[in-house]
């Protein structure tokens, strides 16, 4: 028995190995900074393809660089911000933003703030600058006292520990500066998942296109439909549009239950939809008749088209099923002054150009067409169209987000992060007070900044300003150049400079 | 044209004046003072040898004093023009590329004053007023008609917002602009190490600190910019390509943030990453060329 288990046994230890080692390699490839820069510079990378994609860019380089076009074909079809890579990318940048962002820094950056290193060498401090000297005619202790008291003063927590008859000193401002990083890297996975979110349970009409006295089905099972009262414009002397809103009605199960005006930047809300003002067009109303005088269509058609007949004018077109052809109709020349040549049709004011296409009319020949004046009707190839009047229709977008408070709240915790780790930086003093030769105290304090100018700026200053404090002397230690700072090997002490 | 519209224009004129006197006497004070140096040598056989050596010295003191003054008459100056403006227009500086860039200019100016003042450095002046000089260039040749004050179509009518989302994006381009500078300036001593330009060390420092300064702002920019595309569009994020070409830049300055703290990546390397990002500001800024998009309406 024994010998059957051993090598299962083994086996099993032999795979726990392995897998570690996997878990192991995994979990250090999310904790490189290195990946993380190659995987951010990924996504900008996509996110320029797609966005370039959208620019006159990839045109010029196909025109201008031989042999390009077949990439800049595929370039173009490539929507990028759908599409599995993508999402691929953005899910590896959200698990190393985790995990290498913040679980692996966690332990160290706990030590900083809960129980920082407080014993140094005297190697490491003599190899540092800036640094100073500290000379008093008391005991360590009392320079420690006056020390701490003067640090403190200026927001430094100070920690010190006896080691023989020296005493070693830690101090540090602004320890709890950096865990804005926390909510910083938190904050972009949480942005991630809003959008994961609206995505999921949201939904967004784009093309809500309702004419005056006209009501539409919102669907996605809210059961709601909206319904166009009226639409009204105003405009500026040089034509621009000033303002316009549309006065709506939103109905549940055909039941009216709100109404209201929405403006662009002024939506309105119902239960879960919010219907937005987007832009607004020309309609007709018509009613379209069979030869047996069945009525086919009555509708407002909103004329949202160009044709090619003149492309300055609005155009509808809708199919006639009933009677196997489709409806064109094309109003009035709406820029009379672009292109004059291209109106060919010559429709006024009041009037509309009405054309009906039966798909049975052979390939080549012009399908019957006509000019008609408002409250008329025509007759064409049997089917008789009549133009009640003009209206007006508005486009507006139905939209449910829900991921739009779990933005907010990430935008806010993003900003706040960030202001907290840039705007209140950790500042780290070390030393040793050791009993002088001749019965005083001595010592030598210096930053943990190397690479860090500020830090030794502000360390300088904070010299200057305990230089007055009289219960010590304090003078800037001198013979070494600044470029010592940055020569030292880093030892074990200085290695807590950077938590990861 | 309207008298605040006019006065705005007459400040905006004025400061370009300052601006351009500023980039050559900060130019001026930067480059030093070449100093040729020949000697005729007489050898023990009789011979004279002729030798040459150039000196390079600190850059003329008042130069960089009168570059300083320039620089603070132009801010002033541009700030002037931007507040007539508002009060011409009774909203934020937003509607055009002409608004905005005058915006720009005094952002990048006041900027910049923060900067030479906190790190007591004039240099970096010669690589920044340059480009605000560049900027007043640009919004010179730009048509004569934005320049009246015009009606403004409804999407862009929500002004707290759009004031907001505008005046952080010209000042995290403007700090992005002192970073790049801080880049430039990093590079030439890296290579060359001159003895009147600042310290490597503390060019790094302005870089960071500019960035630190630049990337919050730069993330409230698309924040506040979502915000208000869902109140007016009711989708936060559409992959729009001005939005995107914005989220592209941050995360530039993002990879700059990690670089910095790499080792083999500090120093040049990283300075490079500063000087794509500020390439990638500047794409974004003249985005409005390139693209199409729901930011094109703001003529030009
Ligand atoms: C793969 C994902 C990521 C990992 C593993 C990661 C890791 C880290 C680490 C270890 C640091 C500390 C550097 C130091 O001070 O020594 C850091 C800082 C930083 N990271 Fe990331 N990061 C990631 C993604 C991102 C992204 C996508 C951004 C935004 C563009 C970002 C922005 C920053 C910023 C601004 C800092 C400096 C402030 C701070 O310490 O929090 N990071 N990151």
């Amino acid at each position: 028995m024994d010998e059957q288990l051993a090598p299962a046994a083994k086996r099993a230890a032999r795979e726990r190995n392995a897998f570690d080692m996997v878990v192991d390699r995994v979990w250090r490839f999310f904790c490189s900074t290195r990946v993380a820069v190659a995987e951010i510079a990924w996504v900008a990378l996509l996110v320029l393809i797609g966005t370039l994609r959208q620019s006159s860019v990839p045109h010029w380089i196909g025109d201008n660089i031989p042999g390009t076009k077949g990439i800049v074909i595929r370039w173009l079809d490539w929507d990028v911000f759908h599409s599995f890579i993508f999402m691929i990318s953005l899910a590896v940048l959200s698990v190393g933003i985790f995990i290498g962002g913040m679980l692996n820094r966690m332990p160290g950056m706990w030590q900083t703030i809960r129980n920082p290193t407080i014993r140094t060498t005297r190697g490491f401090l003599n190899g540092v600058t800036p640094a100073a000297t500290v000379a008093a005619g008391t005991t360590p202790d009392g320079v420690i006292e006056a020390i701490t008291a003067a640090l403190k003063k200026k927001r430094y927590r100070v920690f010190t520990e006896k080691v023989g008859d020296a005493t070693h000193l830690y101090a540090d401002k602004n320890s709890l500066g950096q865990l804005g990083t926390y909510p910083f890297h938190l904050a972009m996975i949480i942005i991630l998942a809003g959008g994961i979110v609206t995505a999921q349970w949201g939904f967004r009409e784009l093309q809500f296109i309702v004419p005056e006295g006209g009501r539409l089905d919102v669907g996605h099972g809210t059961g709601l439909s909206v319904e166009l009262v009226q639409f009204v414009d105003t405009y500026a002397q040089t034509g621009v549009p000033e303002d316009y809103r549309s006065d709506i009605v939103i109905l549940k199960d055909g039941e009216p239950v709100k109404s209201g005006s929405i403006t662009v930047n002024h939506p309105l809300s119902y239960e879960n939809a919010t219907v937005y003002q987007s832009s607004f067009g020309q309609a007709v109303q018509v009613r379209v008749t069979d030869a047996n005088g069945n009525v086919i269509l009555e509708d407002a058609l909103p004329m949202m088209y160009q044709s090619l007949l003149n492309p300055d004018a609005p155009a509808a077109r809708i199919d006639l099923l009933p009677v196997n052809a489709s409806l064109v109709i094309i109003g009035p020349d709406s820029n009379p002054f672009n292109q004059p040549e291209l109106d060919t049709l010559n429709v006024r004011s009041g009037e509309m150009w009405v054309q009906v296409r039966s798909n049975d009319l052979p390939a080549g020949t012009m399908p019957p067409a006509a000019i008609v004046a408002q409250g008329h009707a025509v007759t064409l190839d049997g089917v008789t169209v009549e133009f009640i009047r003009e209206k007006r229709f508005s486009l507006m977008q139905v939209a449910y987000n829900p991921g739009i408070p779990i933005f907010i709240f990430g935008g806010i915790m993003l900003v706040a992060g960030l202001a907290a780790v840039f705007y209140f930086p950790l500042r780290r003093i070390r030393g040793i007070i050791e009993p002088a030769p001749d019965g005083g105290a001595t010592g030598l304090i210096a930053p943990l900044a190397k690479r860090d100018w500020s830090g030794q700026q502000d360390f300088e200053h904070l010299m200057e300003q305990l230089k007055a404090e009289p219960a010590f002397t304090i003078e800037p230690k001198i013979g070494k150049d600044a470029e010592a700072n940055s020569a030292t090997p880093e030892t074990d002490v200085s290695n807590d400079e950077g938590t990861a | 044209m309207e008298g605040l519209v006019k006065l705005s224009f007459y400040c905006f004129t004025a400061a370009s004046v300052a601006m351009f006197a500023a980039s050559l006497a900060y130019i001026f004070h930067a480059v030093g003072r070449v100093r040729v140096e020949r000697q005729v040598l007489a050898t023990s056989t009789g011979e004279t040898v002729t030798s040459t050596h150039a000196s390079f010295d600190r850059g003329s003191e008042s130069a960089g004093r009168w570059a300083t003054m320039l620089t603070a008459f132009a801010a002033v100056l541009s700030f002037f023009s931007v507040v007539a403006r508002i009060g011409a227009t009774k909203r934020g500086p937003y509607s055009n590329m002409y608004e905005f860039s005058l915006a720009f200019v005094f952002a990048i100016l006041v900027m910049y004053l923060i900067f030479e003042r906190k790190y007591a450095t004039r240099q970096l002046g010669a690589i920044v007023l340059p480009i605000a000089s560049g900027m007043a260039i640009y919004i010179w040749s730009l048509p004569n008609s934005l320049r009246e004050s015009t009606e403004l179509i409804p999407a862009l009518q929500n002004n707290l917002m759009m004031t907001a989302h505008v005046s952080a994006a010209i000042f995290a381009y403007a700090t992005f602009a002192v970073s790049f500078a801080a880049a430039v300036l990093y590079l030439v001593q890296d290579r060359k190490n001159l003895s009147w330009l600042p310290k490597k060390e503390m060019l790094d420092d302005i870089g960071y600190r500019a960035v630190t300064i630049g990337f919050p702002l730069l993330a409230l920019v698309l924040i506040l910019g979502s915000v208000w595309a869902h109140d007016a569009w009711g989708s936060y994020w559409s992959w729009d390509p001005k939005e995107t070409a914005a989220l592209v830049t941050w995360l530039i300055y993002g990879i700059y943030l990690h670089t910095r703290t790499l080792r083999g990546w500090r120093g040049s390397p990283s300075a490079i990453v500063l000087l794509i990002g500020f390439a990638a500001v500047i794409f974004t800024y003249y985005g409005n060329y390139f693209f199409g998009g729901l930011h094109a309406y703001g003529g030009v």
